[in-house]
Order: structure tokens, then sequence, then C-alpha cells
């Protein structure tokens, strides 16, 4: 009885065991993908004078998605040091607009276009890449996640396009400004990237 | 007794199990909240103490950004992928940018869009198969000469197939379901680079684009292989090009823009984008070829990557 007892609890400490790990970064993900979708396909906000709402609604998601800071530290690698605390703010605060007038209105573009998970890797035991697809009639473009473990949830910190990292893309530009400029220069060249998107 | 010790043990173990996917679901919601109260609550506080309570929160949200830690990602999963190319000619290179860019704002994208109200878009899907049909040659040299057989095998068999059964290449049947004969994403100037040569520096030439001397190998091999090139008289090939180019951007209309729109630098992030397409590409193709596979491959990349700085 005992021992049955225990083979029994072991059993359901395995089967209960497996999905919270295997499916942990591919779920939190495919979640957040689902928000959207229910934001994008709610027939309530299909007027166009519920585009602010639809936005408004897609901001909060992606802060929770995505780590900006993370983000943000990656593209200026070991520039980081050279910005002062305030600047710093201001260049998260600055990136992350740039971020959201380039790609916001491409997610509002969505019309029922197929979205497959469909491989997770593991590089280290806190970073996974999560490989999706959008299919459409004429093309797949392959997306894939780069997620990072932080308290305990996934956040994703870099996306890859086609095969083109964002942060990497980033990274070479802001290198290039940086080279011979100053943050400040940098941070005035996000300021009228911002106004004039 | 002894059942209730393991019970206990037991609900322990599984709460652990547990909480990456209940704090999955519950983290955001509650981080959403806890800003919405924080700044719920600031404008209160700024009532009561208005020298204390903007420094509390700021002291919270600037110990992230006072972290004087090294980021030093070299030694990231990643880091094989830093990939740069040398840019002397950067003036022309940039001049050219801005011609490319101006021919694609100011004539291939209208015409494109026109073209796109006109044709229904599966007749445009069904021309882009026909051109990527004729590019069949090249495809099939370059698996080939990687010594990728089954590539060569599976172009060969997707030719046969849909010029025979797809009306001459309009459709593709071969990459359907119940044949899965995918088409093989290779050229000449992938075939170099799985030989090991470096995009040497990086030229914008005009009309094709991002490309170096490794890749010009495949726009000029590319055309020598095209059947279509071979049309007569002379003038009908470059409008055969051109149809392409617009039957081709007309499925693509709004992609080269985000790209540039999100660019703060839209010639570097061009640069970048294509460097590191490529070098995926060629990565992909070393994987497959069966010669020249070996297990260093994704380091030797890296040396040849450094080696063009």
């Amino acid at each position: 009885m005992k021992k049955r007892f225990i083979v029994f609890s072991l059993l359901i400490i395995f089967i209960l065991s497996v999905p919270a790990y295997a499916g942990t970064p591919t779920v939190a993900v495919d979640k957040t993908v689902k928000r959207v979708l229910d934001v994008l396909r709610d027939p309530k906000l299909k007027s166009p004078a519920a585009k602010e709402i639809k936005k408004e609604k897609l901001r909060v998601i992606y802060k929770d998605m995505f780590d900006e800071m993370e983000f943000s530290r990656r593209t200026l690698t070991r520039n980081w040091k050279k910005f002062t605390p305030d600047q710093r703010k201001e260049f998260v605060n600055l990136f992350e607009q740039v971020l959201e007038r380039a790609y916001l209105d491409k997610i509002l573009d969505y019309s029922n276009e197929k979205i497959i998970f469909y491989k997770e890797d593991t590089l280290t035991d806190n970073q996974v890449e999560v490989q999706s697809k959008i299919v459409t009639a004429s093309k797949e473009i392959p997306i894939f996640y780069r997620m990072i473990l932080k308290d305990g949830t996934w956040k994703v910190y870099d996306v890859v396009v086609e095969n083109v990292s964002l942060v990497q893309n980033y990274r070479t530009q802001f290198n290039e400004i940086l080279a011979d400029g100053t943050p400040e220069q940098l941070l005035q060249t996000l300021r009228k990237k911002v106004k004039a998107q | 007794m002894r059942y209730y010790v393991s019970l206990i043990i037991l609900f322990i173990m599984l709460s652990a199990v547990h909480a990456p996917v209940h704090c999955v679901a519950a983290e955001p919601e509650q981080a959403s909240t806890d800003a919405v109260s924080s700044q719920a609550v600031l404008p209160v506080q700024t009532g009561d103490a208005p020298a204390k309570s903007p420094t509390q929160p700021t002291d919270v949200v600037s110990d992230e950004y006072d972290e004087e830690e090294d980021f030093d990602y070299e030694d990231e999963p990643f880091a094989e992928e830093r990939v740069t190319i040398a840019d002397p000619i950067e003036p022309f290179n940039r001049a050219m940018h801005r011609v490319n860019d101006r021919m694609y704002f100011w004539l291939l994208k209208p015409v494109a869009q026109g073209y796109k109200t006109v044709v229904p878009e599966p007749a445009r899907i069904s021309v882009k198969n026909f051109f990527s049909n004729m590019g069949y040659p090249a495809r099939f040299l370059s698996c080939l000469l990687q010594s990728d057989f089954s590539g060569a095998a599976v172009e060969t068999g997707r030719f046969t197939i849909n010029t025979l059964w797809g009306i001459g290449g309009l459709m593709d049947p071969a990459a359907g379901k119940s044949l899965d004969l995918q088409k093989q994403d290779t050229d000449l100037g992938q075939t170099l680079g799985v030989y090991g040569v470096g995009h040497g520096l990086y030229i914008v030439w005009p009309f094709f684009g991002p490309s170096s001397p490794r890749d010009s190998v495949s726009i000029v091999g590319n055309q020598l292989l095209y059947p279509l090139s071979y049309f007569y008289p002379w003038y009908v090939s470059p409008g055969v090009l051109g149809f392409e180019a617009i039957n081709a951007t007309s499925l693509r209309i709004g992609e080269y823009e985000s790209l540039i729109g999100a660019a703060i630098d839209p010639y570097v992030a061009m640069r970048n984008a294509y460097i590191q397409y490529r070098m995926k590409a060629v990565n992909a193709r070393k994987a497959k070829s069966l010669l020249l596979k070996n297990p260093e491959a994704s380091n030797t990349v890296v040396d040849t990557s450094r080696t063009e700085k």
C-alpha cells in the first residue's frame, strides 16, 4: 500500500512537471500572441475610431512581453557605461517610442495570417529561442523570439525576423553614431526620429 | 502519520513544479496593476509631500539604470553572429543607396501598386512561381557545386513536376503536402561562401541593391544561367527583368518601408541586415553540404567574419 502510494505520487509529479518545464517559454509567447490577436479581432474595436484604444491595449501587452532594459543594454553593449543614469532612462524611453511607431501600425494591419510556433531552442539555462513563422498566401516569414528568464517570467529581449536580429541591427547603427559622437548626440538623433515619425 | 508527511511533501513538490506556469500567468497582471497603482498614487502623494514623492519611485527605477555591470555580450550563445563587413567605398554606396531608395519610392512602388490593383493576388503568385521555376539551372548548379546532392535531386524533381503538371511552372504542386519538395534557396554567391570565400567589401549596385564582390557573382551567374535572358531580340530580357521586379515588389509592398522606417540610419541598417541574412544563408547551406560539412563549420565562419574587419 505504501509502495503503491509512493509510486503513484511520483507518477503524478512526473506527469505534471513535464508540460510545466517543456512548454513555458513557448507558452508565454503563444499566450501573448493570442492576447494580441484577441485585441485585433475584437469586433467591438473594428471601427477606425477604436484604433487608439487598440494601440493602448497593445502597449500594455508589449510591456508585459518585452524586456526593454535588456533590449536597450544589448544594443548599446559597452557604450551603456558612457551614458549617465538620466541619459539611460531617456534612451530606453525614446528607443521604445521609435520601435512602437515603426511596428505598431504593421501589427494593426494584420489580417488573419496564420502564426505557427514550431520549435524551441534552449541556449542556456535562462535563454531560449522560440521559433515561429507567419504564413501568408505568397510567403512564409520566419520570426524568432529570443527570451530570457528573469524572476520566473520569460521575457523577449531580441526578435529575429527573416534571420536578421533586431538587437544586432540597432547595435551596428548605434555603434556607428557613438564611434565619434557623444551619447547626447545619439539621444538628439533619436528625439528627431520620434518627432519625424 | 507517514502518509500525511508524504502527502505534505507531495503537495510542496507539486506547488514547486507548478510555480513557473503560475508565475507566467500571474506576473503580467500583477506588474501592470503595480504600474497603474504607483501612477495613481503618485499625484496623491505629491499633494502631501511634494519633495519626497518624486524621489521615492525614481530611486527604485534608477537602481536598474545605475548598475555598472560590464555588459560584454561576447560570450553569449549568439556571439558567433557578430558580423561586420568592410565598407571602404561608403560615399559611393550611400549615393547608390539613395538612388535605389528614390527608384523604389518614385518608380517601382507606384507601378507595382497599380499592377497590384489590376492583377489579383493568385495570378501574381503564379507569375512569381513561373520566374522562380526558370531559376532552376542556377539553383541546380549551386547545389551540385556545394555537394548537396539531395538538394540537386529535389530541384530537378521540382522543375520536372512543376513544368509538366504545374502548367509550365505557373503552379507549384511539388511543394504541396503530398510531395513536399521545397525550393532550395541557394545561389552562386552562397556557393563561394560555403567554400570559405568572404564578402570582401560592401557594394550597393544600382537596381540590384546590397551586394559584395562575392555575391555579385550570383548576379552575373544567375543572368547567364537564366533561360529568359537568352530571349531574342536583346531588349526583351531587361523588360522581363523589370516585369519580374514589379511582380515581386507587388507581393512585398511595405516590407522595405518598415525596415527603413524603423532604422535610425537606414543605410547602416540595410548593410547589417544584408550581411546577417547572407551569413545565415551560407551557414544553412554549409550544414547541408556533404563534403564541406565539418564540426568546426561555425568556427570557420567566425574567423572569416573577423578577418573582414
